[in-house]
């Protein structure tokens, strides 16, 4: 029997209301120790990643985020049987206890900012004059004028990432104030100025979205996607490396799951 | 199906087109079925050298701006990152491959490039 499993919880308890799977099969509790592996059995073999599998993973996780805390898995982990996951608890007991203990009342928001790029870069260019000093760059030789293009570009480059890191730690500032942990990426693509997940206290979740409203309030050229409260994808950290366990569909533990905003904000309306 | 989360943004499209900007740039595994098994190679040679051409402009123009090249240093190194460019150039067109889809995702340490 084939097991798709949600995630661990601080709990070896049943479930205490129905949760519907995968499947619609009902969602249970395998105990180890104090904690739990929370799955449902599935008769169909799951290939892909759909927006339905999507969805019903984090329903699941969500559900069983207002009782307990949650380590949730990645998408598709699936276990050959209760023996399996039993062995799997074992071998990762000591991570998964840790987590649990550092994850408890917490919960996690992902915040993307998208700026004008272009603007800044435009705003960039004319400041330094760039225009103008390549005029006389047709008297240089070719290989004088590629490098000396190049290096225009080179200090334009660093200026944008300059007014990028400002930017972002004018916002880490009021955001990191209601944050127990935080990961930010600057500038994935051009465009994009922010990505960043941060993980927050329940307590606090009103005061980090009051924080990011003041945020959105004061520049309004920049646009801005807020999401959450998910379970924290991002700040379950294993020591034990995860390997494939035999006999399983299983290709990694905690490879963090990136959910689709569209997917989701499209079964909510 | 209940869900508590929530995406708030007015602009889901933008939002979207730069997430398909991510996900065209950093593919999870190299695709190495027999049909395309050369270009899957050609991709994670070609970002690798990139990497490297892209390390040594960096360094040239730092020195270019520490002023510790001279006149005819500037033109050799002007000369070698041309001709690197060009042949980069060249390699990418015969294994079709674009700027954008030469990175690599190294996990929580984030895209090589």
């Amino acid at each position: 029997m084939k097991l798709y499993l949600y995630g661990i919880i601080d709990s070896s308890s049943m479930i205490p209301e129905p949760i519907c799977g995968l499947e619609a099969s009902s969602v249970y509790n395998i105990p180890y120790c104090d904690i739990g592996a929370v799955v449902s059995e599935i008769n169909q073999p799951v290939q892909a990643v759909s927006k339905r599998l999507v969805l019903e993973h984090e329903a699941v996780t969500e559900k069983l985020m207002e009782k307990f805390t949650v380590l949730p898995f990645r998408l598709l982990t699936i276990l050959d049987g209760r023996e399996n996951v039993l062995s799997m608890m074992g071998d990762y007991y000591g991570d998964f206890r840790g987590n649990l203990d550092g994850l408890r009342g917490k919960v996690e928001f992902g915040i993307k900012v998208i700026w004008p790029a272009d603007k800044v870069k435009s705003r960039i260019i004319d400041a330094c004059g760039t225009k103008n000093r390549n005029a006389h760059l047709l008297d240089d030789s070719v290989e004088r004028r590629f490098v000396r293009e190049k290096f225009e570009e080179h200090k334009i480059d660093r200026a944008l990432r300059e007014k990028a890191d400002g930017y972002i730690h004018a916002m880490d500032v009021f955001l990191g104030k209601f944050a127990a942990a935080k990961r930010l990426e600057t500038l994935r693509t051009e465009n994009l100025l922010l990505s960043a997940v941060y993980l927050v206290t329940k307590d606090n979740q009103d005061n980090f979205r009051e924080a990011f409203e003041h945020i959105r309030t004061a520049r309004k050229d920049f646009k801005y996607l807020f999401s959450g409260p998910w379970p924290p994808y991002h700040f379950v950290t294993l020591r034990r490396k995860s390997q494939p366990r035999r006999n399983s569909g299983q290709t990694a533990i905690f490879d963090k799951v990136i959910l689709q905003p569209t997917l989701v904000e499209a079964d909510r309306t | 199906m209940t869900m508590n989360s929530i995406v708030e943004t007015d602009f889901p499209e933008t939002f979207v087109e730069e997430m398909e900007k991510l996900q065209e740039a950093l593919p999870q595994r190299i695709d190495a079925n027999p049909n395309n098994v050369e270009k899957g190679l050609a991709k994670l040679v070609l970002t690798l050298v990139e990497l490297v051409r892209k390390l040594l402009e960096k360094q040239a123009m730092r020195r270019i701006e520490a002023g510790s090249l001279s006149d005819e240093q500037i033109e050799r190194v002007g000369e070698t990152l041309m001709k690197l460019e060009t042949k980069m150039h060249e390699l990418k067109e015969v294994f079709g491959l674009k700027d954008e889809e030469l990175n690599i995702n190294l996990g929580p340490l984030g895209d090589l490039m």
